[in-house]
């Protein structure tokens, strides 16, 4: 037996500890000062945004035309929609309108901002950056007056250097397919500018190297757009598109300004009908009713487009 | 684990908190700010009279205010111009500000809105009008019985005219001369107009338009249905209204008369109405007239000036804007509404409606008096933008600077024609509107739309009118 003694253990001194209830603390502290710098957004969501989409929801079950105290209609004026041929017009213009609008504004923007990409001088794109993106600013009410003004029929300037190269007066605004293009001509110009800001941010995101390996490998200037760059800018695509698509199916100022939507209905787009409805017809029910279907439509069009980007937007 | 019960000195950390924020707000609640009552007349004790913004520039606010102060110096009035595209718009937003709660005391209303008005909002004028009879048989005797029917709803006064534009047929007295043409006769028939038509666009260019009409209700394609003795709603009068035309009418002047308009059931499906929009229809295949979306009064002056358009209808606020235009008096001139099966016209008119909210009506009535005086109406209406309702006021020095020379057609309108009427304004008759827009703008679009669009329109002019306003 051996006579060694095996040194105590002597517990270590316990490092200082915090008190128990510090990191709750910070954590409770953290969480209150986010919850402080949140507020003013919720509040605004909340008073802006969620009470008037359940205030029309609840006013979409009621008749009020303002002066007398709203009745309850239940399901009358979504009933009363079904039967009625203007409210179904429009939805199918809208999605029309939404279609061509946004297909032709994602192209345009696409094309203008792989060309500004392109060389040049630095002076001249930034130029052409401030001319695409200057229609924007610009109120879209005023813009359509002016617009209504140049493509009039009779005493337009389209019209007037049309003639001036032989071509006989075109109605723009007159017939059904001409008033349509022109409204989504107007709405193109007026809008693609916001697509082409996303596009040039999202061109100069693409990296040079991968551009470089594919031209190692000998790809061509539109084999690189089509299998590098447009890939690369899925992404912005899917944020340029959805908020195109949004913007399109509550498109009003031009076609109200431009053809009132005329010819007949052929240019009415669902938010005229909501305005009609509610402010020339005094039915806020019925209008509050249209206003909820675009609601359920707009918000089904932008979860298909969340769903489908799956299979077509690449991250990096 | 987190302790979740407070300590001490946390339960009075988040106590002083509490305090901090308590004080904050309460002195943010104190705090003297700006809120909806601080707007200028607003629960004042002002009497509110709400108009059609672009109608009323700070001059002719100036005049109304300030020279009611000087009759009423004990009633305070404040104008609220409202700005608004035209009278649906206007409308629109004067109910938007009844919805509010703020609403005003008087709205000026035209045809378009009189029965809206009348039903749903308006007060009657008839006691006021019996207990001041004495002193208003002036301007009753000096304003035409047609544009006072015009404001009766149901028996019932609900607004003394004060203005009123009839469709008569404006010429650009440039164009005649390049057509050789004439001036046309006071009892020109719709053939002559259309020959007139030709005559014109065979004298000048390819880029010149005959005839330019505007799609709406007033001045477009109403005053072809009244020329063919049509309507686009049926047509009859309410009972009653005695009370007024016996007191301040003469047996020839009031005969015929009634308690105001009843317009209630839709006939666009008839003969009568297609067949004015197959003469449109053809107007527009030659080539002699816009087509009705093409135009609106905004470019009109612009066009009519240049000579690049022959004649329009409109009214005698015309005058006044070719005036302020460039145009001289000399190169244009104005005549009635071509003749077809009658020579009857269609009329708008205005004045100012008493709001059942109101809490000041006897005063808003001494206004009412007040704007549909001779002196006001002369100082509001000097530059001729509109035709007055006092036939006295239609003066060759009034005319003498702004033309045209027939300046006697605008009240002549009503006194050579005095079955001349207003619009079809039922108290549907926003709804009534749209749908007169939409489809006629289908039905011009060539000549054979017309009757399947005469057809749609008659289905929706039919749920339009059975809907409770």
């Amino acid at each position: 037996m051996t006579n060694t003694r095996i040194p105590a253990v002597r517990p270590r001194p316990a490092p200082p500890s915090a008190p128990a209830d510090r990191p709750a603390t910070r954590d409770r502290r953290t969480r209150l000062l986010a919850a402080l710098f949140l507020a003013p957004t919720v509040v605004g969501i909340v008073v802006f945004t969620v009470v008037p989409i359940v205030g029309s929801v609840v006013l979409s079950l009621f008749h009020w035309n303002v002066i007398d105290s709203p009745r309850f209609a239940g399901a009358a004026n979504y009933r009363e929609l079904a039967g009625d041929s203007t409210v179904l017009v429009s939805f199918r213009n809208t999605l029309v309108f939404m279609v061509l609008a946004v297909a032709l504004q994602l192209l345009v923007a696409l094309v203008l901002a792989l060309a500004v990409n392109g060389r040049m001088p630095v002076w001249l794109r930034s130029v052409f950056r401030s001319a695409f993106f200057f229609p924007l600013v610009l109120s879209a009410a005023s813009i359509s007056v002016v617009m209504k003004y140049l493509f009039n029929q009779d005493f337009g300037v389209v019209n007037w250097l049309l003639g001036l190269v032989g071509v006989a007066p075109v109605p723009w605004l007159t017939s059904e397919n001409g008033a349509m293009a022109t409204v989504i001509l107007v709405y193109v110009w007026q809008q693609f500018g916001f697509s082409f800001l996303l596009f040039v941010g999202g061109l100069n995101n693409v990296p040079k190297e991968v551009h470089e390996a594919a031209a190692l490998d000998g790809a061509t200037g539109l084999r690189k757009h089509l299998h590098i760059t447009l890939p690369l800018l899925s992404p912005t695509l899917l944020v340029a598109s959805v908020v195109g698509i949004i913007n399109a199916l509550q498109v009003f100022e031009q076609p109200y300004v431009l053809t009132d939507g005329g010819p007949g209905d052929s240019t009415r787009t669902v938010v005229m009908v909501i305005y009609e409805t509610a402010f020339e017809q005094l039915r806020f029910g019925t209008a509050s009713a249209v206003g909820v279907l675009l609601f359920v439509l707009i918000m089904a069009v932008t979860a298909l487009q969340f769903r489908l980007s799956r299979r077509f937007v690449h991250y990096q | 684990m987190t302790d979740s019960h407070l300590n001490r000195r946390a339960l009075l950390r988040y106590g002083a908190y509490g305090a901090g924020a308590a004080a904050l707000a309460g002195t943010a609640a104190s705090w003297d700010r700006l809120t909806g009552a601080d707007i200028p007349g607003r629960d004042d004790g002002s009497l509110v009279v709400a108009t059609l913004g672009p109608a009323y520039g700070p001059a002719a606010i100036r005049t109304l205010t300030e020279g009611f102060r000087r009759v009423h110096p004990d009633i305070k009035v404040r104008i609220n111009a409202v700005q608004a595209v035209d009278w649906s718009d206007f409308f629109a937003k004067i109910l938007t500000q009844i919805a509010a709660g703020t609403a005003p005391d008087l709205v000026y209303v035209a045809t378009e809105g009189v029965q809206l008005f009348a039903r749903r909002l308006g007060v009657p004028l008839d006691r006021w009008v019996k207990r001041d009879a004495a002193e208003l048989r002036e301007y009753f005797a000096d304003v035409h019985p047609a544009l006072v029917e015009s404001m009766m709803y149901e028996g019932s006064l609900y607004q003394l005219p004060v203005e009123f534009n009839a469709a008569d047929i404006y010429l650009n007295n440039q164009v005649l001369r390049r057509a050789g043409a004439g001036f046309p006769a006071a009892d020109w028939t719709r053939d002559d107009f259309t020959a007139l038509l030709r005559d014109m666009k065979q004298s000048s260019g390819s880029r010149f338009t005959p005839y330019f009409w505007t799609n709406r209700l007033w001045g477009g394609v109403v005053p072809w249905l009244f020329a063919n003795d049509t309507n686009l709603l049926a047509e009859s009068k309410a009972p009653g209204g005695s009370w007024l035309w016996d007191t301040f009418y003469p047996a020839d002047r009031r005969a015929g008369r009634g308690g105001g308009f009843r317009w209630t059931t839709p006939q666009a499906d008839q003969p009568r109405v297609e067949e004015a929009y197959d003469y449109l229809a053809s107007l527009i295949q030659e080539g002699l007239c816009t087509r009705p979306e093409g135009g609106n009064g905004q470019n009109l002056i612009g066009v009519f000036s240049t000579g690049r358009v022959g004649v329009t209808p409109a009214g005698g606020f015309w005058a006044g804007g070719l005036h302020l235009a460039g145009m001289r008096p000399g190169t244009f001139d104005v005549q009635f509404f071509p003749r077809w099966r009658t020579q009857r016209m269609q009329f708008g008119a205005a004045g100012y409606a008493l709001l059942r909210t109101s809490r000041r009506q006897d005063e808003a009535w001494e206004f009412i008096k007040y704007a549909a005086r001779r002196d006001t109406l002369t100082r509001l209406f000097e530059t001729n933008q509109t035709t007055p309702a006092r036939r006295s006021m239609l003066t060759a020095d009034r005319y003498a600077e702004s033309g045209p020379a027939h300046w006697r057609v605008f009240y002549d309108t009503l006194d050579r024609f005095p079955d001349t009427a207003p619009i079809p304004a039922p108290p549907q008759v926003a709804e009534v509107e749209q749908v007169l827009l939409k489809h006629t703008g289908t039905a011009l679009s060539s000549p054979r739309s017309v009757r399947p669009a005469l057809r749609r329109m008659q289905g929706d002019l039919e749920k339009a009118m059975e809907r409770d306003v």
